[in-house]
């Protein structure tokens, strides 16, 4: 082994996304691709290892994201069923206060167009609090499948979003229509957050810097 | 065979690499192992995930190592075939050979 291939570290980034779908105190997988990852440096170069190690960590984050839905597939599927019901209250509540606030102030908005403004971005921001929320609850749900339930319900409102623009557009013909779509994933990539803050409490091997 | 417990064509692929490494099987040797035999590009994930179902059925056994340096301080997971396991290798292969009978090259066929 060359001192350089001694030395130096996989991907961090791409350590912690296995570490998101791997059983707490289980870090066999991971020590399998350092192993790996080290041998391959050595022998063809750092930049093919890092480039293998990436691929190796997507695929194996997939088949771990499989394999805890096939482990445990009705308790999953409770805690997703439960995040879309609660994502379904909660997201209304931003919503709720907006248009309790128009109502009661709707000469003061009239004239302060700008307050307005900031109001509606502030509702946005609720919407991403919300979903923060209901990815916690998901997660706490889901003890020790956290991202495969919090992942699935974020690809659920997903494809929701994405299939509810696309038939804008069939309908209206503005493909403008899809520039949405960013504030709609928005939600459900706070979701995933929720999921991902309340694994690293439960494990810390998840942590960036425990590569 | 009963049920379900029969075995898929990748966990014959592993339940055969782990008889071929014997005592040296765990993530990395069973990984390569199939690379080199295969000529197909596996994840260690994949493997890990059907490891746990074939240890789940009860065909494999497994027992962690100590932790050590060149690893970065994790431990290895080692894997073996147990009885139940090599029974249903065997069925698995007795079908497989019992369907092939007669049929010659296969290449002939394609």
């Amino acid at each position: 082994m060359t001192s350089q291939a001694r030395f130096v570290q996989p991907p961090r980034f791409a350590t912690w996304l296995v570490n998101l779908f791997t059983v707490p105190q289980d870090d066999s997988i991971v020590g399998d691709l350092f192993e790996e990852f080290r041998n391959l440096a050595s022998r063809s170069g750092v930049g093919f290892a890092r480039r293998w190690y990436w691929r190796q960590a997507v695929k194996t984050a997939a088949s771990l994201f499989t394999l805890g839905w096939l482990a445990a597939p009705w308790s999953t599927a409770a805690a997703v069923l439960g995040g879309f019901l609660l994502a379904g209250y909660v997201n209304g509540l931003p919503d709720k206060a907006l248009s309790v606030a128009t109502d009661r102030y709707l000469l003061y908005w009239s004239s302060h167009f700008q307050a307005y403004l900031w109001l509606l971005r502030g509702m946005l921001i609720g919407h991403i609090i919300a979903s923060l929320f209901v990815g916690s609850m998901v997660a706490l749900a889901a003890k020790g499948r956290e991202m495969v339930a919090t992942m699935t319900l974020a690809l659920i409102f997903c494809a929701m979003a994405g299939i509810g623009c696309l038939w804008l557009v069939a309908k209206t013909g503005e493909i403008a229509s899809l520039s949405g779509l960013l504030w709609y994933w928005a939600d459900p990539l706070a979701i995933v957050v929720g999921g991902i803050i309340v694994r690293r409490r439960r494990s810390p091997m998840t942590a960036v810097g425990s590569a | 065979m009963a049920g379900r417990d029969y075995l898929g064509e990748f966990e014959h692929i592993i339940m055969l690499a782990l008889l071929r490494l014997e005592d040296r099987a765990y993530g990395v040797t069973v990984r390569q192992e199939i690379e080199l035999r295969t000529k197909r590009e596996v994840s260690i994930g994949a493997v890990y995930a059907t490891l746990d179902r074939l240890e789940k059925k009860g065909y494999v056994k497994s027992r962690r190592s100590d932790p050590t340096p060149e690893r970065g301080g994790r431990s290895k997971r080692f894997f073996r075939v147990t009885a139940q396991g090599v029974t249903a290798v065997n069925q698995i292969q007795r079908a497989l050979s019992s369907m092939s009978e007669g049929l010659g090259m296969i290449g002939s066929y394609s």
